[in-house]
């Protein structure tokens, strides 16, 4: 059993690897097809020409592809075109700013969204009413707007700051203040998303003949419902964690941007308005690296479920 | 009953909404940005009741955007004259607006009923074709040997990882600078019904997977169904749950995301008013506080997600008793 | 839907309407009493400024060093050797104290001043002038400054009689005379001459590099640069300038950069007190309502500086390969270009999209640019009837009646607008569509991020773009790259070997003397006479020049606003910080 385990850790970690090399090429190439970032009416043509030598941004992809492949098999994903400073170095800053934020919203949602989702599941009540309604809502909003309005909340009131984060400010309370906003918007339609996911799955699960035939037999329903419904209910809703957890610590670019959060996801996205080539690729190979370990880790968290699943994904 | 009745009058309003809506699309009032929304009254100003009317707008302020009601004239409401089932007399002071303007002085409430068309189109096109490559790829990926499964589940992954942006970037760069309103319609479609799939197929591969080990389908088996028949009959309306959930959580992504594709030049462009571009629009800024009627396409949105859920929660008629317990 | 689902839900929409409702009319209060100004400029202090954009080098002569961080860090860490005054438009000294021109104009001897120090101490010399000089010119570095300090493709000559003087001989007669050293800061040569002898400077003064490699003659130091975030600028202890009283400047003790590359969270964050001032100082007049209602509360300054420079415009490609386009027939015409002027009513762009903050134009100069402006080119009116005229003459009618006007072929006028995406010139460019579609025009308007829109312009795929070109300089003949038709910048038809047009070979020769007419009156009169044919050819049509309006926290004393970018940090050494006025409790 446990040489099994070792054989599928081994063996999804090298596609792992392989799905970040594949993600960043993919990337690289993507943006090549674009215009460079020396497209502007404040550069002069021939002084861009000059650059792009300089650069060596005029060589065929192939020959480009080639050069920074071996770099990055060095871990040396080069320099960034925008700001001039070593891919590695601004991908850890802001991969580190992106992990926090994102443990802290999931963390957050799943204590909401996932306890709701049991609510709306199994019961009917008023409140289970209300909840399923203000879930649908919050799904329906765009995280966009959510942001905005706590944004607008936050420099009406004074309570928190308009986004931002100072790394070196001193403390832990004043990194808290920061954090608070972008982690209410990130966390509120995830946790809805939790909900509908988990409620769905829960209904489901509460109507299987097993759970019916437990009731019947006089077991109490929240008993039934908490020992047994649940188990067969949080396969589906893991299977969707995964990827959840890697989408959200790639960085929900949306939240990041317009609370000024130095996350990886308003990186990317900065990278690719200024089409920085090698910032583009570096990105999206922490993008990748986080999905497959979110991934990988809620694969082994449905193995250990759910041994019905049989044989290893 | 009462769920089909409303998801048929949404069909309704995004079919045939144009023919109700007060004003053109386009038109741009440019005395009236960012009006606030004019109700409709019974009680007019000397206390008494009376058939129902509006005050008219004046404006006050232009670079506040101030308006003050003309209490001095209100305007009566008329049904089901000149073209349209509710207006309002014609006069050039000040046209109704129920749902007040946007940025340019268009008529909200028109611009929503006109963008349901286009935002509801892509967002259900997109959704169906999502769910339906999900469904393959994940049922494919339970009953296929280890090497599809891996393959399948590691394609998924691959499609998540990639950011969607890029290619559209790419993709925009390759195309003709205009396009056709149907060639803007497809290829919206196609790329998110391309990036949607991975989600919905994990779920389905989930389920199958756990559904193919239970006791009737091993029964099943043992009698000598054959392995298409036991997914198609069997196992994949175990899914149907599920799919639903996830077309509620798809559409309204997709109709906000068909906006974020409009800044990398993927839209359907001016004047065109899908929701997504409406929603935009109000999410910039502090625009919000001050015209709160522009959040009107975010309420839209809710309506049509909570009637696809509620048609989506009646019980199924599924073998085996997939029914809601409550 | 269950019955209480649904009670419960309209409740709930019921409550968020009302509340949306309160909160819009609770928005309008109406402005408290100002106070005076009345603090004296105390030194000292700190103010945050946001900047949309950071520098990806520190070198104004890289070759990607013209870009607005890097132009704005140059202003406020470096110094030229005289400097153009933004508020009088005239050129004072700065590093040279004075100067001698010779007779033919050609020879200037610039004094420089004595005791002036860079900001690691070491002294001012001539040789630092012929260094900076010669990183201009040098063939491997390929400096972006070597256009502008060229006259018609030739550099200056420069040399150094002594260690205080200079000489700079211009090759050819050039009206602008110094005023085009304004853009060239003076490098320390003890700092970058080695790098340059190896060919190596492009590698110098850049993020990766240590910012203690950078030495400047201007009022701030970096001293640091986290990526994404912000820059922080010290006071230059070594800094020549001192005020009228004797005091030396910078009264500031530190500048900060906050990077906010969105404009909106930039407007919050102005609006919370978390910066004081932004960079590119102009609110939008869609944010005017919200900073009025803070400026009421003596939480902002709102400073009306007047007509803004560099108007949008509406370019038409006029280039030879869309001459194949069968819509060319129309498309290409003079007659269509100018129905489009007039058959656009302005002032729907000013109320709609300015809100009324912005003055209607009919010609390429704005009327903020005093110097160069031609009141008499600018006149015109919303004409349909005149337009329809013009279309007419161009061959497009609507024989069929259905309000689309159709060419020879029977083929509908269409055409598409390139734009910027987010942004008000789209939403200027949804106005023209509409009033063109009541002519009968149909357009299509494709947005595209702006990286994106100049690389379609300069594969000449499109047909008209609605954008716009911030000039380094009011002076015309140092904006060449615009007006000449073998200009890289000669939006309508870049970089022609010799001009396609008449109307184009006239302005080649006008423009050649405006850059080299000896008197402003000459020059002034030259000038006019391009704008005259601008309008009558309309290659491009410029439609509002819009009414500046900058936004400062209350904590800004002494701003000397001008109408160029950066509004208030190019003289950012007069900028000092007072406290808050109204006792806030922000930061």
């Amino acid at each position: 059993m446990r040489h099994g385990f070792l054989h599928f850790l081994i063996r999804r970690s090298a596609l792992a690897v392989l799905l970040v090399l594949l993600v960043s090429s993919a990337s690289l190439w993507l943006i090549s097809l674009a215009p460079d970032h020396l497209a502007g009416f404040d550069i002069d043509p021939e002084v861009a020409a000059a650059e792009r030598q300089r650069l060596k941004l005029d060589r065929p992809f192939v020959v480009q592809y080639a050069a920074w492949l071996s770099r990055a098999a060095r871990f040396d994903f080069g320099e960034s075109l925008k700001y001039g400073l070593p891919v590695t170095t601004l991908v850890g800053e802001r991969a580190w700013n992106t992990a926090l934020l994102g443990t802290v919203s999931l963390l957050l949602a799943t204590l909401i969204g996932i306890p709701a989702g049991i609510l709306t599941g199994s019961q009917r009540g008023p409140l289970a009413g209300f909840t399923r309604v203000t879930s649908v809502m919050l799904v329906s909003v765009p995280p966009l707007v959510t942001s905005f309005m706590l944004l607008l909340v936050a420099s009406r009131t004074g309570w928190f700051p308009v986004g931002g984060f100072v790394p070196e400010s001193a403390g832990a309370g004043e990194m808290i203040r920061h954090l608070i906003l972008p982690c209410l918007a990130l966390a509120v339609p995830l946790a809805a998303t939790l909900e509908r996911l988990q409620s769905q799955a829960l209904r489901e699960a509460l109507g299987e003949p097993s759970i019916r035939a437990a009731i019947a037999r006089g077991c109490s329903r929240t008993r039934v419902t908490w020992r047994h419904a649940l188990r067969l209910a949080l396969p589906p809703v893991l299977a969707v964690y995964g990827v959840l957890v890697g989408a959200v610590l790639s960085g929900s670019f949306a939240v990041e941007i317009v609370m000024a959060w130095p996350g990886l996801g308003a990186l990317m996205y900065e990278a690719l308005v200024a089409r920085d080539l090698y910032l583009v690729a570096g990105c999206a190979a922490a993008g990748a690296a986080f999905l497959a370990a979110g991934v990988l880790g809620s694969d082994v968290a449905l193995a250990l479920a759910d041994p019905r699943i049989g044989r290893s994904p | 009953m009462r769920s089909s009745f409303l998801l048929a009058l949404v069909a309704l309003v995004a079919a045939a909404g144009p023919v109700a809506a007060p004003h053109s699309p386009s038109h741009q009032f440019t005395d009236f940005i960012h009006a606030p929304p004019m109700r409709p009254r019974v009680i007019g100003p000397d206390g008494r009741l009376r058939s129902p009317f509006v005050y008219p707008l004046r404006l006050e302020s232009r670079l506040e955007r101030r308006f003050v009601e003309d209490r001095a004239r209100p305007m009566p409401l008329q049904f089901l004259s000149g073209g349209s089932i509710v207006s309002v007399a014609p006069s050039p002071d000040s046209p109704w607006f129920p749902l007040g303007t946007d940025a340019l002085g268009r008529d909200v409430l028109t611009r929503l009923l006109f963008g349901a068309r286009v935002s509801l189109g892509v967002a259900i096109a997109s959704a169906a074709g999502a769910l339906l490559i999900g469904l393959m790829a994940g049922s494919l990926a339970s009953v296929a040997g280890n090497l599809v499964d891996e393959g399948v589940m590691r394609a998924a992954e691959f499609v998540i990882a990639l950011p969607a942006i890029y290619v559209v970037l790419a993709l925009r760069s390759a195309l003709p600078l205009t396009l056709s309103p149907p060639a803007i319609f497809w290829t919206m479609v196609g790329v998110f019904a391309l990036v949607g799939w991975p989600l919905a197929a994990r779920g389905v591969r989930t389920i199958v997977a756990r559904e193919m080990s239970m006791e009737y389908a091993e029964a099943a088996r043992s009698v000598g169904a054959s392995r298409t028949r036991l997914l198609l009959h069997h196992l994949l309306p175990a899914t149907s749950g599920f799919l639903v959930t996830q077309a509620t959580l798809l559409i309204p992504a997709f109709i906000l995301a068909e906006a974020t594709l409009s800044y990398t030049g993927l839209g359907f462009g001016e004047p065109t008013s899908s929701w997504g571009v409406m929603l935009q629009e109000a999410g910039r800024g502090p625009i919000l506080a001050e015209a709160p009627w522009l959040i009107a396409p975010a309420a839209a949105i809710v309506l049509v997600v909570l009637t696809v859920n509620s048609v989506a929660s009646r019980p199924a008629a599924v073998p085996f008793q997939r029914t809601d317990p409550t | 839907m269950a019955k209480t689902t649904r009670t419960l839900l309209t409740l709930l929409v019921a409550a968020v309407l009302a509340a949306a409702l309160w909160w819009s009319v609770g928005a309008r209060t109406g402005p408290s009493p100002v106070a005076a100004d009345p603090t004296p400029i105390q030194p000292g202090g700190e103010l945050v400024a946001t900047i949309r954009s950071e520098p990806a080098t520190y070198n104004r002569y890289a070759p990607a060093g013209g870009r607005a961080a890097t132009d704005l860090l140059t202003l406020l860490t470096h110094a030229p050797l005289v400097r153009i005054n933004r508020t009088t438009d005239q050129i004072e000294p700065w590093l040279a104290e004075s100067w001698a021109s010779s007779a033919d104009g050609l020879t200037h001897t610039l004094k420089l001043r004595e005791g002036v120090k860079f900001s690691d101490g070491q002294p001012l010399t001539s040789a630092d002038v012929l260094f900076s000089f010669r990183v201009v010119y040098d063939p491997v570095f390929k400096s972006g400054l070597q256009p502008a300090l060229s006259v018609k493709g030739k550099p200056l000559a420069v040399r150094a009689p002594n260690p205080h003087t200079v000489v700079i001989v211009f090759p050819e007669a050039f009206a602008p005379g110094l005023r085009l050293l304004d853009v060239l800061p003076i490098l320390p040569k003890h700092k970058l001459e080695a790098a340059l002898d190896a060919g190596k400077l492009a590698e110098e003064w850049v993020p990766a590099k240590p910012l203690t490699d950078i030495a400047g003659l201007g009022p701030f130091v970096l001293s640091e640069h986290v990526a994404g975030q912000r820059l922080v600028l010290t006071r230059n202890a070594h800094y020549f300038r001192r005020d009228a009283s004797g005091v030396q400047l910078p009264y500031l003790d530190r500048l900060i950069l906050s990077v906010v590359a969105d404009q909106n969270t930039e407007a919050l964050r102005l609006e919370a007190g978390e910066a004081d001032l932004m960079s590119n100082g102009e609110i939008r007049p869609q944010d005017y309502a919200g900073f009025k209602r803070l400026a009421g509360q003596e939480r902002l300054k709102l400073t009306d500086i007047g007509v803004g420079l560099d108007p949008d415009f509406l370019a038409f490609n006029l280039r030879k390969e869309l001459a194949k386009d069968p819509r060319a027939s129309w498309l290409q015409t003079r007659e269509f270009r100018r129905a489009v002027s007039a058959g656009v009513d302005r002032s729907a762009i000013v109320n709609a999209v300015y809100l009324g903050a912005a003055d209607p134009i009919y010609g390429p100069i704005s009327p903020g640019n005093r110097t160069w402006y031609d009141a008499s080119v600018n006149k015109g009116s919303f004409d349909p009837a005149e337009a329809r005229r013009l279309l007419a003459t161009a061959g497009l009618t609507d024989a069929n009646g259905d309000g689309q006007l159709e060419d020879a072929h029977g083929k509908p006028a269409r055409f598409s607008i390139l734009t910027q995406g987010g942004h008000n010139r789209e939403r200027v460019s949804a106005v023209i569509q509409e009033q063109l579609r009541k002519l009968g025009l149909a357009v299509d308007i494709v947005t595209l991020d702006p990286g994106g829109v100049v690389q379609r312009w300069g594969s000449g795929d499109w047909d008209a773009m609605y954008f716009g070109l911030q000039s380094s300089s009011t002076d015309p003949a140092l904006n060449t790259e615009l007006w000449l038709s073998s200009g890289s910048l000669h939006i309508w038809n870049p970089s022609q070997p010799t001009p396609a047009t008449d109307w184009e070979r006239r302005i080649d020769t006008l423009m050649g003397e405006v850059s080299t007419a000896p008197t402003l009156e000459a020059r002034q009169k030259a000038f006019g006479e391009v704008q005259k044919i601008v309008v009558e050819e309309r290659p491009l049509v410029h439609f509002v020049a819009l009414r500046v309006t900058l936004a400062t926290s209350d904590r800004v004393r002494n701003p000397t606003p001008a109408l160029q970018l950066p509004q208030l940090l190019w003289n950012a050494e007069s900028l000092a910080a007072g406290p808050r006025a109204n006792g806030g409790s922000r930061r």
